[in-house]
């Protein structure tokens, strides 16, 4: 991935990280609060729900690789390219298709929470909540994408993001 | 079973062993539930939003997840290799109790099995095949084996989850993980003693007893960091969610200040990496209680309840059967979804039967831990392969005498509550 794509996806990886840096120092000024300055706060509570909601749906919709979900593929390597092709191309489409079959729903039920907002930090909670919606959209299109490929014969199994599978381990910088 | 049931079963089973992501292929069949049951399809959407938007106790989560990747990405594995290399490096078969007792202490620190074994897994499988002294396959085995202990000894993520479904404490499952992981440790130590002087592996060269201090010193801000979540929760200062946190702060701190490992660019890649693993964990709890929930519409878990009263069976023989049933859906199932999924089918039984819940989830998350090391479907079996690239093969051709060690000592906790309760009660845990 290239380009302005590849530019976005870079920024949608900063938001993640901005999100998860931002629910760890919420949780860290709630505690500081409540025990150090004994005035405890009622709004970090909820932003951290709010933060941990989107990070799921957030990430999910642009950080996960195929290698990132939990996968039962035992039996799905076992067959050669051409049956990974077929057996790819019937879940991907599964899976639009499900997607897509309840998104009208989805998004009746997201925006109906129009009239309502959060309990302390006032947040309408079709706001909140619409992250589901990226999150659905961004799964429809990335198993669109997918059956394009294999029906045009492209590299299906290829990451998306093209980020690399394990990174857990850091150089240290030098002291 | 009602045919919505089936249907979204059978979606469930053909879409995840094709290889869609299992989250996914959750939310899919969720949809065909609904809409053969003529339901509103946006109610998928509604139990995911607020199943995770509701749950103070899964912020839990991304915070172990956090403090699990500062540690990582310290100098910390070294630190406590170095220490465990010192305290048990001299014994025959050093490399491999310093593969266990790192895993232990490690284990009080992250939270997760498959963040310990690629914590530690990779520098102490490098160490151990080093000079041919020990096999590959033996060497991947004992590291997958040992990474188990993680989510036994707290902080742990299997026993927030079961807490959630269960409506039990977490600071007494916390607890009463202590004893059975020590046990656990216990067994491996003894086996790898066994496999070393039948296979009269060579003694290591022994750091000098006068280094401990100095090797002690440098590990001690990691090795504090149990002491300092359960200090936090027992000393009743904190909440579990809060203790989480204040173990990632501990956790940045040492990395940061006492170690100084950490730049700009590797607090970057740990929130990076953090987020990534807390949406991937996220979509699998959220998917997960869908499920919850298509099953309780069904009244799935007071069915359980009322064929299993006609049959009159003994407390112990039940929880024996729920353990074989576990072992073997461990093989296919990963833990989250046993825990979140089948778990709650049984709640209703355990509590008719007089089953203590708390002995219960320390037992399910063993056993579902144990889950991770078994073939064909074991995590860390692909985790450790992805890693070091030795061979699946090797690695499952060596995991067994592992697993049978482990089966034993969960026998031993099914059979002795005590094993798990005894810290719990010590601690004003009253029971039932």
């Amino acid at each position: 991935m290239t380009g302005l794509l590849g530019w976005l996806h870079e920024r949608a990886r900063d938001f993640a990280s901005l999100m998860m840096a931002m629910m760890f120092l919420a949780f860290i000024i709630q505690i500081v609060f409540r025990y150090v300055l004994s005035f405890p706060l009622d709004w970090t509570l909820e932003a951290c729900l709010t933060l941990w909601l989107w990070v799921v749906f957030w990430g999910s919709a642009f950080l996960l690789e195929d290698y990132d979900h939990v996968r039962f593929d035992v039996l799905y390597q076992t067959f050669g390219e051409r049956g990974r092709r077929v057996l790819a191309f019937i879940y991907s489409a599964a899976l639009v298709l499900a997607f897509a079959a309840s998104l009208p729903a989805t998004f009746r039920y997201v925006t109906f929470y129009k009239i309502k907002s959060s309990m302390t930090l006032g947040i309408r909670l079709d706001l909140v909540f619409s992250v589901y919606l990226v999150f659905a959209i961004a799964v429809i299109l990335q198993y669109l994408l997918r059956c394009w490929r294999i029906v045009t014969g492209g590299p299906f199994e290829a990451p998306q993001f093209g980020i690399a599978p394990v990174t857990t381990e850091y150089e240290a910088p030098k002291p | 079973m009602s045919m919505a049931l089936a249907s979204c079963l059978v979606a469930l089973v053909v879409l995840a062993t094709i290889g869609a992501p299992i989250s996914l292929a959750m939310i899919a069949s969720a949809v065909v539930y609904l809409a053969i049951k003529g339901q509103d399809l946006g109610l998928a959407a509604e139990q995911i939003i607020q199943g995770l938007y509701d749950s103070f106790v899964l912020l839990a989560i991304p915070l172990f997840i956090v403090a699990a990747n500062f540690m990582n990405a310290g100098t910390i594995s070294d630190r406590l290799t170095q220490f465990c290399l010192a305290l048990v490096g001299r014994m025959r078969g050093g490399l491999g109790h310093v593969n266990v007792v790192t895993s232990l202490i490690f284990a009080g620190m992250s939270g997760s099995a498959v963040a310990d074994a690629v914590g530690i897994g990779k520098v102490s499988i490098d160490m151990m095949t080093k000079g041919n002294r020990y096999t590959p396959g033996y060497a991947a085995a004992i590291t997958a084996a040992t990474a188990v202990i993680g989510p036994i000894i707290p902080p742990s993520i299997p026993m927030v989850l079961y807490a959630l479904v269960s409506d039990t404490s977490i600071g007494y499952l916390f607890l009463g993980g202590i004893v059975p992981g020590l046990l656990m440790t216990a067994v491996m130590l003894l086996l790898n003693s066994y496999y070393a002087h039948k296979n009269n592996v060579p003694l290591e060269e022994p750091i000098p007893l006068r280094e401990l201090p100095k090797i002690t010193f440098r590990a001690l801000p990691a090795l504090l960091m149990p002491v300092i979540l359960l200090g936090g929760i027992y000393g009743g200062a904190v909440t579990p969610t809060e203790a989480a946190a204040v173990a990632a702060a501990y956790a940045f701190i040492v990395a940061a200040v006492f170690y100084r490992a950490l730049s700009w660019s590797s607090i970057r890649t740990v929130l990076h990496e953090s987020s990534r693993s807390t949406a991937s964990v996220g979509l699998v709890i959220g998917s997960a209680l869908i499920f919850n929930y298509i099953v309780a519409s069904e009244n799935i878990p007071a069915q359980v309840a009322n064929a299993l009263k006609g049959i009159e069976i003994s407390p112990l023989l039940f929880l024996l059967c729920l353990n074989g049933l576990f072992l073997i859906l461990g093989c296919l199932l990963d833990a989250s979804t046993i825990i979140l999924v089948i778990i709650p089918l049984f709640i209703p039984t355990l509590k008719a039967l007089g089953i203590d819940l708390v002995h219960f989830g320390v037992v399910a998350v063993v056993n579902c831990m144990i889950g991770l090391i078994t073939p064909p479907y074991g995590i860390l079996l692909f985790v450790i392969n992805a890693t070091t690239g030795i061979p699946l093969r090797t690695i499952i051709a060596d995991i067994w005498p592992w697993v049978w060690v482990l089966l034993v000592a969960l026998l031993a906790m099914i059979l002795m509550p005590d094993i798990v309760l005894f810290v719990p009660k010590m601690f004003g845990y009253t029971g039932k």
